[in-house]
């Protein structure tokens, strides 16, 4: 499947334009209009992550196929500091950032799938999918 | 906006040192670039002349070229240049010259292939058409070598110029963009409204923010309208940013509705799990302004009667 480049995040605009692919990618693989707008919006995420705890890391949008099905995958990793207590930054409320400390809980609700990896010191790398 | 210590893409080309590591420019090559200095410095002239009979078959040659003032004046810089080439110094004024010449081909526009292909066909020249043949072959293979590398060094800071300028005026266009966009209208005595286009960043909050205290405390607004039926993502940084807005709004005096709330967006919100609170939302803004003229006490004439 046809991978795009990964977008190194590293500032408000390079976020931005990995938002505006990700829409670009979910509604080319013929997500819903509400599919199209989480997949936007965990790509937000993710990316706020990034700048907030990393600094600077990289998101890749790839349109995927399975069994027939059309999907989109995000994969947003790091080196950052990474995530000291995984089960407690995936609670609703839970931030150390001082925000509102739903967006990795939130994402998960959104997508399909869900996979967070981190390890303190080392970075985290949080993959994602969105089915048809 | 644009870093000056790095370059585009992050690789620190600032100092002279750092600019020929990156290169692996080493002392033997300045010394060998100096020995085919010897043979090919006398000859400048003639090598300027050649190299303008190239330019000129270019189709963009009259835009940047438009009298022969120019051209002279731009020939002397060229031999200048390559003269300083030869010397087989490369110390700080020799890479903030690089940066200067980046920064005139950045000004007038000139296509970067054009770029690319002048230094190219410079290196030929001076490699192969004007060489006399007079140093011995390591001699001439380590000086080729070195003036590719020079040629690329040079290439790499006059592109990385171009690039830091390109990225800033990208990034002025951009900011007067931004501060176009913030623009809250008193849209009837007492009601303000603010149409959100676009993606909201940290920076663009903060305006939205300051804009819309600064109108409330000159009109005395009662109500303001935010409407974000242009804002393609909601996600719980913009959240934030949106309801602190309608808190602080409140504190004023001015009641706060996020209009143009979309079926997407509304579903993305609540699956995010964000609580709205007591925010006064709407689907659009004709809701949001038909309440708003009622509270005004204005009898909003209803679309379609």
């Amino acid at each position: 499947m046809a991978a795009s480049h990964p977008i190194i995040i590293h500032d408000e605009r390079s976020l931005a334009a990995a938002v505006l692919e990700a829409t670009r990618v979910a509604q080319s693989a013929g997500l819903s209009r509400v599919a199209v707008q989480q997949l936007a919006t965990v790509t937000s995420e993710l990316g706020r992550n990034i700048l907030k705890y990393a600094v600077r890391g990289r998101i890749q949008l790839e349109a995927i196929e399975r069994k027939g099905r059309k999907g989109v995958r995000v994969v947003a990793s790091d080196k950052g500091p990474g995530i000291q207590e995984v089960e407690r930054a995936m609670a609703d409320h839970y931030s150390t950032g001082g925000t509102l400390g739903l967006g990795l809980s939130g994402t998960k609700r959104m997508m399909d799938e869900f996979t967070v990896m981190s390890e303190p010191g080392k970075g985290t790398r949080v993959e994602v999918v969105k089915w048809q | 906006m644009a870093d000056n210590s790095m370059s585009s893409h992050g690789t620190k080309m600032n100092t002279a040192e750092e600019a020929c590591s990156l290169f692996r420019l080493t002392d033997s090559d300045l010394a060998a670039l100096k020995r085919l200095g010897e043979r090919v410095v006398p000859k400048m002239d003639a090598f300027v002349e050649q190299f303008y009979v190239w330019l000129k078959t270019l189709p963009e040659y009259e835009v940047y070229f438009p009298d022969e003032a120019m051209v002279q004046h731009v020939k002397s810089l060229q031999r200048d240049y390559w003269v300083e080439v030869f010397e087989g110094v490369v110390d700080q004024s020799y890479v903030d010259r690089r940066a200067t010449v980046g920064e005139t081909h950045a000004r007038i526009g000139l296509p970067l292939g054009i770029y690319f292909s002048a230094m190219n066909y410079a290196v030929t020249l001076f490699s192969v058409d004007l060489y006399d043949g007079n140093l011995n072959a390591d001699d001439y293979a380590a000086a080729v070598i070195a003036l590719n590398k020079v040629a690329s060094m040079d290439t790499a800071l006059v592109v990385d110029t171009y690039a830091r300028i390109s990225n800033e005026a990208a990034a002025a266009q951009s900011k007067a963009i931004m501060e176009m966009s913030t623009p809250v209208t008193q849209i009837w005595e007492g009601i303000l409204l603010l149409p959100l286009v676009g993606l909201i960043d940290s920076k663009r909050a903060q305006d939205i923010m300051d804009a819309s205290l600064a109108k409330i405390a000159d009109t005395q607004a009662r109500i303001f309208i935010l409407d974000i039926s242009g804002v393609g993502v909601v996600d719980t940084a913009v959240a934030n940013y949106l309801i602190k807005v309608t808190k602080a709004t409140r504190l004023m005096g001015c009641q706060s509705t996020i209009s143009g709330v979309s079926p997407a967006i509304a579903q993305t919100m609540t699956e995010l799990g964000i609580d709205v609170g007591n925010v006064r939302t709407t689907a659009n803004m004709r809701d949001a302004l038909s309440l708003a003229l009622q509270a005004q006490g204005v009898a909003a004439p209803r679309v379609g009667d």
